[in-house]
C-alpha cells in the first residue's frame, strides 16, 4: 500500500500516465463509431507510445532508442494513419464501424480483461529498470483489449487498426521488458510491420475492389 | 497569536450553513453564466433565492391519493442534505468532530437516502412522469454506484482510510501526489459521477421543459408551494456538496482554514465559493458544448466513468509493488 | 560450410527478384535450379556434426534446424516442379504478369521458410516467421477471386495476431535471459541455452505458453487454427502445398526453439501439459471435421490440423524415441502432404472444381497421378511401407515407453477417425467409375512428376531411412533435450 509521504517520482508518475493514455485510447477505439475518429486514436496512441521510447531513452541513456522512436513516429503516426485515412476517403461508404454488442457490453468486457492482463502482471516477479511495471500491465491490457476490438468489430479498418494497436502494446510491453534489446533486432522488428502494414493495406484494397465495402460481413462463404 | 478561536462545534454549523446559504447562489451563478454563453440575458444570480421565497409564500396542493409520504419526502431529503456537510470538508483542512461520524460511503448513503426520499414521494403523486422520473433517477443512479464505489476504494487504498480529510490532506502533501496516476484518475471518474448526479448536460438537460428527456427533474412535477422550495433548495444544495467532495477532496483542497482562527475559518467561505464557481464555470461550458445523450446511450458514459474508476484501482494496485 | 547458409540465404532472394523481369520460360528453369539447388546443399549439410554459423553468428544451424531446412528445401523443389506445370505459358498480359508474380511470390515464400530455420536467435525467428507470413498472404490472395480475398484477410489478420503474441513471448524470453545476461544481449540459442537453467521459472512459463499460443496459430493448433482451412483452399494448389507442407511445420520449429529453452529452464512438466492440451484439441476436432468435407482442398487442410496435433502429443511425450519420431514425422508429412496437394492440384484441374461431389472416377481419368494420389492418401493416413506410418509408430512407441499409455491409445483411436474420414472421401471421388464425358489423361507432366518425388521420399523415409538420416534425427532430438 502506498503510504503517504512515499510517493514515487513524478518521473516515474508521468510515465504511467502516459501509459495509460496508450490504455484509454485502445477504449476509445473500441467505442469509437467512425472509422475516420478510429484511425486518429491510433496515431495518438502511437504518439503516446514514441513518447514513452523517448522517455526511456532519456531516463537510460539508450541512445539506439532514440533512433527508434524517430522511426515509429514517422511510421505509426503519420505514414500508417495517412494510407488508411485515404483509403477510408476514397471507399466514401460506411465510414461508420460496426459493433457487434453495445458499447457499455463491449467496455465492460473490455474492463474485465484488463483487470485479468493487470492481474496476471501482477503476479510475475518483473522488475524493470526502464519504465514502471505498471506500464507493462496496461500493456496486458492494450492486448487484451486489442483482440475484442478485432473480434466484436466487422470491417477491415476496425480490424487492421485492431492490429496495429495490439502491436502498440507489444511495443510497450518491449519498453518495460526489453528496454536494451539489440538496435539490429528492433529495426528488424519494425520493418517487418512496415510490411505487414503494406500487406493490410492491400488486402484492404483488394476486398474493397471486390465488394465495395469495408465491412467483413460478406466475408461468410468459407466456413465448416 | 491574535484573534478568536472559533469553537470546532460552531465551525460545523457555519460549514452547515455555507452550504445552506450560498447553494441557491452557485446555481444561480451557473445559470446565468450558461445563458451568457448562449447569448442571452439569463436569469438574474439571485434568481433562486426569490423563486425559493415566493414558493415557500404559496399554498401547499397535495394530490387526492398521495399520503404523508408525498410531504414528507421533500422534508427527508432536504435533512439530509444538511447532514451531509457536517461530514465533508468545506472549510477546514483539519477534521472537525463530527467529521469521524462517517467516511465517503456514509455521505454517499445519506444522499442516496434523499435520493429515496424524493422518488417516494414522486411515486406517491402518481403522475407518469414524475414516476417515470423517479425510476429513471433511481436507475442510472444505481448504474453510477459501482464507479462511487470504485472511487472509494481508490481513496481507501491511498490514505489507508475512506475519510475525505485524509485523501484532501494527502492531496496537499505533495505536488506528485496530486498529479499521480490514480488520483487524476479518480478526480476525473468523480468528476464524470458529479456531472451525472447533478443532472447536467451530456445525462440530461438541465432546464429543459421535454418531459422525455428528464431524469432528475421530472420527479418534482405534482410538488407545489413550500415542499417545492424544498426540492429546488436542496437539489442546489445536493450540487454544492458534489461540488465541495469534487473539489475540496480530489481537484485543489486549498485555500481551507488550517486553523480554528475567526478570519481563517471566515476567510475559507469566499475561498470556498470561489472555487465552487470555478467548477460552475466548467459545468456551463460542458453544458454549452456537448449534447445531450440519448437515454440509451447514458450506458456509456456510465461505463466511462466506470473504466477510469477501475483504473484508478488497478494503477494503485501495480504501483504498490 | 558457412558459405552453403550463405548460398541459401542469397539464392531464392535473386531468383524471386529475377523472376520479375524475365520471360516465363527463365522463370521457371530459374525456380527449378534453385529448389534443386536448394535442396542439395541441405542435404549436404545432413553429415555435419557440429554446428555451423556464418555471417557473424546471426546464421547459425544445428541438427534440429537442418531437419526442417531440410523438409522445407524438399517442398520448395517438388514444388517448383509442380508449378512449371501449373503455370500455363501464353495468354494475355493479365497472365503474364499473374506467372510473373506467382514465381516471384513462391520464391520469395520459400526463401522466408528456409531463412526460419538458418537464422540464429529468437528475434530473428520471430522476423522470419512474420515476413512467411506477409509473403504468403499475398500468394493466397493471388487468385483475385471472392474466395481468396476472404481467406487472404482472415489469415493475415488472425496469423497476425497470433504473431504479435509470439513477440511478447519473445519479449518475456528476452526478460528472461537479461536477469542472468545482463541488461543487452543478442538473443542466440547458445547463449539462452547456456544460461536458461537460471532463468526465472514463472516468466519461462508465461513465455512458453504464449509461443506456443502465438506460433501455435501459425501452425494451426486448435483453437487458433480457424484461419488454416480457407487459405489452404483458397490459395492456388503450389501455395497450399508450402503453406501446409512447410509453414505449419516451421512454426513448429519456432515452438520448438522456445521449448528447448523452456525445458532446459523448468524441466519438460509445464511445456508436456502445454503440447498435450493444444495437441489433442487439435487432433480431436480435425478428426471430426475431416468426416464432413466437401471442398478436397479443405480436406486435406483439416489434415493438416490433424498432423499438427500428432506433432504436438507427440513432443509432449517427451520420450527421447517419441521425439525422433516427431521429427521423422515432419519429414514425411511434408513429403506426403505436398504429394496430396499436387494430386488434387492435378483433379481438379482435370475436373475444374474442387467440389467433391462433382469428381467421379479421378483413378480412372487420371491414369498416372490419380493412383498416385490415393498413394499419398494412404501415406497420410499412416499406412506402411511410407514415412508416416514409421514416425507414428515411433511416436505411439515412444507415448507407451513412458507409460502414457492411455493416451496413446487415444492417439490411435483418433487417428484412426481421421483415416476413416480421409479415406472414405478420397475412395469416393478417386475410385468410382469414371464417367464417360471425361477423357482419361494426364493434365501436365509436371505436375505428374512432382509426385514422383514425394512418393519416393516416403517410401525411403518408410522403408529404410539412411542411416545419416536417423543420426541427423537423433543427434536433433538429443539437442531438444531428450532424456537419453
Amino acid at each position: 500500500m502506498a503510504a503517504l509521504g512515499t510517493s514515487p517520482s513524478t518521473l516515474t508518475d508521468a510515465a504511467d500516465v502516459i501509459a495509460l493514455l496508450v490504455l484509454l485510447s485502445e477504449f476509445a477505439m473500441l467505442r469509437s463509431s467512425l472509422s475516420r475518429s478510429q484511425v486518429r486514436l491510433y496515431g495518438f496512441q502511437s504518439l503516446c507510445v514514441s513518447v514513452l521510447a523517448g522517455f526511456v531513452a532519456a531516463t537510460q541513456h539508450i541512445g539506439e532508442l532514440y533512433g527508434l522512436m524517430g522511426l515509429s513516429f514517422v511510421l505509426k503516426v503519420i505514414v500508417v494513419p495517412m494510407v488508411i485515412l485515404r483509403l477510408v476517403r476514397e471507399v466514401r461508404v460506411d465510414v461508420t464501424a460496426s459493433h457487434r454488442l453495445g458499447v457499455a457490453t463491449m467496455v465492460l468486457l473490455a474492463i474485465v480483461l484488463s483487470v485479468f492482463g493487470v492481474f496476471v502482471v501482477g503476479r510475475l516477479p518483473v522488475h524493470s529498470h526502464s519504465l514502471p511495471i505498471l506500464a507493462l500491465g496496461l500493456a496486458a491490457a492494450v492486448i487484451l483489449v486489442a483482440f475484442l476490438l478485432v473480434i466484436v468489430r466487422n470491417d477491415v479498418v476496425s480490424q487492421a487498426i485492431g492490429f496495429f494497436s495490439l502491436e502498440n502494446g507489444v511495443s510497450v510491453a518491449s519498453l518495460v521488458l526489453a528496454a536494451g534489446l539489440p538496435l539490429i533486432v528492433e529495426v528488424a522488428f519494425l520493418f517487418d510491420l512496415l510490411v505487414a502494414v503494406v500487406v493490410f493495406g492491400l488486402l484492404m484494397r483488394v476486398h474493397q475492389g471486390r465488394s465495395r465495402t469495408l465491412s467483413t460481413r460478406a466475408l461468410d462463404r468459407l466456413r465448416g | 497569536m491574535t484573534g478568536v478561536e472559533l469553537d470546532p462545534v460552531e465551525i460545523q454549523v457555519l460549514q452547515d450553513l455555507t452550504i445552506l446559504v450560498f447553494a441557491p447562489f452557485v446555481s444561480g451563478a451557473i445559470a446565468h453564466l450558461g445563458a451568457r454563453l448562449q447569448g442571452r440575458r439569463g436569469p438574474r444570480v439571485l434568481q433562486p433565492y426569490y423563486d425559493i421565497a415566493k414558493l415557500f409564500r404559496k399554498e401547499t396542493l397535495v394530490p387526492e391519493e398521495a399520503s404523508w409520504v408525498f410531504l414528507a419526502g421533500p422534508v427527508v431529503a432536504f435533512a439530509c442534505y444538511l447532514t451531509v456537510p457536517l461530514l465533508i470538508p468545506v472549510l477546514t483542512q483539519y477534521p472537525l468532530p463530527l467529521g469521524y461520524m462517517g467516511d465517503i460511503l456514509g455521505g454517499g448513503f445519506i444522499l442516496s437516502l434523499a435520493g429515496f426520499a424524493v422518488a417516494l414521494a414522486a411515486l406517491e403523486s402518481g403522475d407518469p412522469y414524475a414516476q417515470l422520473g423517479s425510476s429513471r433517477a433511481m436507475t442510472f443512479g444505481a448504474l453510477i454506484q459501482p464507479s462511487i464505489l470504485f472511487v472509494t476504494f481508490t481513496v481507501a487504498l491511498v490514505t489507508a482510510t475512506d475519510l475525505p480529510y485524509f485523501e484532501a490532506a494527502a492531496v496537499r502533501s505533495s505536488l506528485g501526489q496530486a498529479i499521480a496516476p490514480a488520483h487524476l484518475l479518480a478526480a476525473v471518474a468523480f468528476f464524470l459521477v458529479v456531472l451525472s448526479d447533478t443532472g447536467r448536460i451530456p445525462v440530461e438537460t438541465h432546464a429543459s421543459t421535454l418531459e422525455f428527456g428528464m431524469i432528475d427533474e421530472a420527479r418534482t412535477f405534482e410538488h407545489s408551494g413550500p415542499a417545492l422550495a424544498l426540492l429546488k433548495w436542496g437539489a442546489a444544495m445536493k450540487q454544492l456538496i458534489l461540488y465541495v467532495i469534487l473539489i475540496n477532496v480530489f481537484a485543489a483542497p486549498w485555500g481551507e482554514a488550517g486553523s480554528r482562527q475567526v478570519g481563517a475559518v471566515l476567510l475559507a467561505i469566499p475561498a470556498f465559493i470561489g472555487k465552487a464557481l470555478g467548477v460552475g464555470v466548467i459545468f456551463a461550458v460542458i453544458d454549452n458544448s456537448f449534447s445531450k445523450l440519448r437515454l440509451f446511450k447514458i450506458t456509456e458514459f456510465m461505463a466511462v466513468a466506470f473504466l477510469l474508476a477501475v483504473l484508478a484501482v488497478l494503477v494503485l494496485f501495480l504501483g504498490a509493488r | 560450410m558457412g558459405a552453403i547458409l550463405v548460398a541459401i540465404l542469397v539464392a531464392p532472394f535473386v531468383v524471386s527478384l529475377a523472376c520479375l523481369k524475365v520471360p516465363l520460360v527463365v522463370a521457371k528453369a530459374l525456380s527449378l535450379v534453385s529448389g534443386a539447388a536448394s535442396f542439395g546443399l541441405a542435404v549436404a549439410l545432413v553429415p555435419s556434426h557440429e554446428v555451423t554459423t556464418a555471417l557473424s553468428g546471426w546464421l547459425r544451424v544445428d541438427a534440429l534446424s537442418v531437419v526442417f531446412l531440410v523438409a522445407v528445401t524438399f517442398l520448395y523443389a517438388a514444388t517448383a516442379v509442380f508449378a512449371v506445370g501449373y503455370i500455363q505459358p501464353g495468354g494475355g498480359a493479365a497472365e503474364v504478369r499473374y506467372s510473373r508474380r506467382f514465381f516471384a511470390g513462391l520464391n520469395l515464400f520459400a526463401w522466408a521458410m528456409a531463412m526460419t530455420p538458418i537464422v540464429n536467435g529468437l528475434a530473428l525467428l520471430w522476423v522470419a516467421v512474420e515476413v512467411t507470413t506477409v509473403v504468403s498472404a499475398l500468394l493466397v490472395a493471388i487468385g483475385d477471386t471472392d474466395g481468396a480475398a476472404e481467406a487472404a484477410w482472415k489469415y493475415v489478420l488472425i496469423a497476425s495476431m497470433g504473431l504479435g503474441i509470439a513477440l511478447l513471448a519473445t519479449m518475456f524470453m528476452y526478460y528472461a535471459g537479461s536477469t542472468v545476461l545482463g541488461g543487452s544481449y543478442e538473443l542466440f540459442y547458445s547463449r539462452l541455452l547456456g544460461a536458461a537453467p537460471r532463468f526465472p521459472p514463472e516468466i519461462v512459463r508465461l513465455s512458453f505458453g504464449l509461443a506456443v499460443l502465438g506460433f501455435g496459430t501459425k501452425m494451426g493448433l486448435v483453437p487458433v487454427h480457424t484461419w488454416l482451412p480457407d487459405a489452404h483452399s483458397e490459395a492456388p494448389t503450389p501455395v497450399s502445398a508450402l503453406l501446409s507442407g512447410a509453414l505449419l511445420t516451421v512454426s513448429f520449429y519456432a515452438i520448438l526453439r522456445f521449448y528447448q529453452v523452456t525445458v532446459r529452464a523448468i524441466g519438460p512438466a509445464f511445456p508436456r501439459d502445454v503440447l498435450l492440451v493444444f495437441g489433442l484439441a487439435s487432433l480431436v476436432l480435425a478428426a471430426l471435421y475431416l468426416a464432413s468435407q466437401r471442398d478436397l482442398k479443405r480436406l486435406l487442410g483439416y489434415s493438416s490440423i490433424e498432423h499438427m496435433g500428432i506433432l504436438a502429443i507427440g513432443m509432449s511425450f517427451s520420450a527421447p524415441i517419441a521425439i525422433v519420431g516427431v521429427l521423422l514425422h515432419v519429414l514425411a508429412h511434408a513429403a506426403a502432404k505436398s504429394t496430396a496437394f499436387f494430386g488434387a492440384g492435378n483433379v481438379i484441374r482435370k475436373f475444374g472444381t474442387k467440389d467433391m461431389d462433382r469428381i467421379q472416377g479421378a483413378v480412372g481419368a487420371l491414369p498416372l497421378s490419380g493412383p498416385m494420389f490415393l498413394l499419398a492418401i494412404l501415406a497420410l493416413s499412416a499406412m506402411p511401407p511410407f514415412g508416416i506410418f514409421r514416425s507414428e509408430f515411433l511416436i505411439v512407441e515412444g507415448g507407451l515407453s513412458t507409460r502414457a499409455t492411455a493416451l496413446s491409445a487415444v492417439l490411435i483411436v483418433l487417428v484412426t477417425l481421421a483415416f476413416f474420414g480421409l479415406s472414405w472421401y478420397a475412395s469416393q471421388t478417386l475410385l468410382t467409375p469414371t464417367s464417360d464425358s471425361v477423357a482419361p489423361g494426364e493434365v501436365s507432366p509436371w505436375m505428374a512428376g512432382s509426385m514422383v518425388l514425394g512418393l519416393l521420399a516416403l517410401v525411403v523415409l518408410g522403408v529404410h531411412p539412411p542411416a545419416q538420416l536417423s543420426g541427423l534425427l537423433e543427434r536433433a532430438a538429443a539437442e531438444l533435450g531428450a532424456r537419453r
